[in-house]
Order: C-alpha cells, then sequence, then structure tokens
C-alpha cells in the first residue's frame, strides 16, 4: 500500500515540460515545497519526484513537478542499504 | 487567462499533422471510471478551449520509431505505470475522441464532451485492456 504526498496525474505536462498538480491535491500542503522530495501520482503509479515551483493561477495553485528516474522500490532499497540502524 | 479564470489551451497546441489512425498511444493504467472522471475534472478546472469549457485527459503517442517519442522511449518514461492502455489513434478517433497536439511533442490530449458516465465508458472502452509495461519491474542493478 502506497500513500503519496500529492494525487496527480504523471502524464499531466504543461507548457513548461514538468508535470502539474494543484496544491489542493496534497495530502500536506506543508509539504510542497520548491526543492522537496515527495512521492506522486496515485495508489496505483507512485513516482518519486522534486517539487519545481508552485505558480499562482486563477484555477488554483499549480505544482510543478520533476519525476525522478527509477520506481519507489529503487528508492526504499537505497535507504536500506545505506541507512545502518543505531 | 480568459475572462473566466481558467487558462487557454489554444497557445499551447502544436501546428502539426494528426498521427495517422495507426499510430500507438500510451495512456498509464489501469484505468478506471473514477480515475478517467477525475483526470478530465483536473483538466477542465486548468483549462478552457477557445473560451468554452474543456474536459481532457493527457496521453503520449509514439510518433517515432527511436529515441524518446517512440513506443520504448515512452514506455521506459513512464515505468512507474506497471499496466498501460495502447490503443491506436483510429480507435479513438472512430470513438469520436479527437486528439489536440497540446504542449511538448509527443503529448496529446484527449478531447472529451464532458464527464458523464457514458462517454467515459466508451474512452474507458476505446482504450482497450491495460498491458503489463515492459519496463516497470525490469530487473535493474542495486534491487533487491
Amino acid at each position: 500500500m502506497v500513500r503519496v504526498d500529492i494525487t496527480c496525474d504523471l502524464m499531466d505536462e504543461d507548457e513548461t515540460g514538468h508535470v502539474w498538480a494543484f496544491l489542493r491535491d496534497a495530502r500536506d500542503p506543508a509539504l510542497i515545497q520548491p526543492g522537496a522530495i515527495v512521492v506522486a501520482g496515485d495508489e496505483d503509479a507512485p513516482a518519486v519526484a522534486e517539487v519545481v515551483d508552485i505558480v499562482d493561477k486563477p484555477a488554483g495553485r499549480i505544482v510543478h513537478l520533476r519525476i525522478l528516474p527509477g520506481l519507489l522500490e529503487d528508492y526504499q532499497a537505497v535507504i536500506q542499504r545505506a541507512v545502518i540502524p543505531a | 487567462m480568459t475572462q473566466r479564470g481558467w487558462e487557454e489551451l489554444r497557445p499551447y497546441l502544436r501546428d502539426e499533422r494528426p498521427p495517422d489512425d495507426a499510430t500507438i498511444v500510451v495512456r498509464g493504467g489501469p484505468d478506471t471510471l473514477a480515475k478517467l472522471a477525475m483526470h478530465a475534472r483536473r483538466t477542465h478546472d486548468a483549462y478552457v478551449l477557445d473560451g468554452e469549457p474543456l474536459w481532457g485527459i493527457s496521453v503520449y503517442c509514439a510518433l517515432d520509431d527511436v529515441g524518446p517519442a517512440s513506443l520504448d522511449g515512452l514506455l521506459r518514461r513512464f515505468a512507474s505505470y506497471r499496466a498501460v492502455h495502447l490503443p491506436r489513434t483510429g480507435q479513438l478517433r472512430r470513438a469520436g475522441f479527437p486528439l489536440l497536439p497540446s504542449f511538448g511533442r509527443p503529448h496529446f490530449t484527449i478531447r472529451l464532451d464532458g464527464d458523464d458516465p457514458a462517454g467515459l465508458t466508451r474512452l474507458l472502452d476505446a482504450l482497450g485492456p491495460a498491458e503489463a509495461n515492459k519496463y516497470h519491474r525490469r530487473e535493474r542493478p542495486g534491487r533487491r
């Protein structure tokens, strides 16, 4: 089971070439800051992404996301290798 | 911006020849009526076309034989999707869904008339069954 930080369609790109999402679709909007690494998409297709920026548009606050390479499981694996329990 | 406040999509449409009916469309899946409705409404909430309400979902067309706009390139790019729908453009057109060449190549927006269940069901049928994305579970170095 995966819980994403911001729900979006990973295929939705706009003129910036980045994936866009409404900030209102963030689980915790405080997590969504430029430079933050988040999980985007939905539970069927989650992806690790970097928040590029947040822009104000009349329809709402739009979050631009840069989808990072690899699957969520790849990041989980690298953390398991790298983090040594105290 | 329009007076309604939504963003006008027209300036972001590419001036290019429509893909032929045999072109493969890549849509991340598996799609459901609920997902299609949510994504179509998100487009509707953000954009209008020529000042009129717009419902749509994003897809990518395999326009090239090699490179990022090829089928292989797109499946690799969208490796986060364990399953993908791969209809031909002709299937979508025959079902009444035009493809708008929007934003950067090879992105397209499938235009819907609205978000009524009948139309969404027709789109889901036209997308066809979801197939496994060969790049989703490919063994990678370092994965255990």
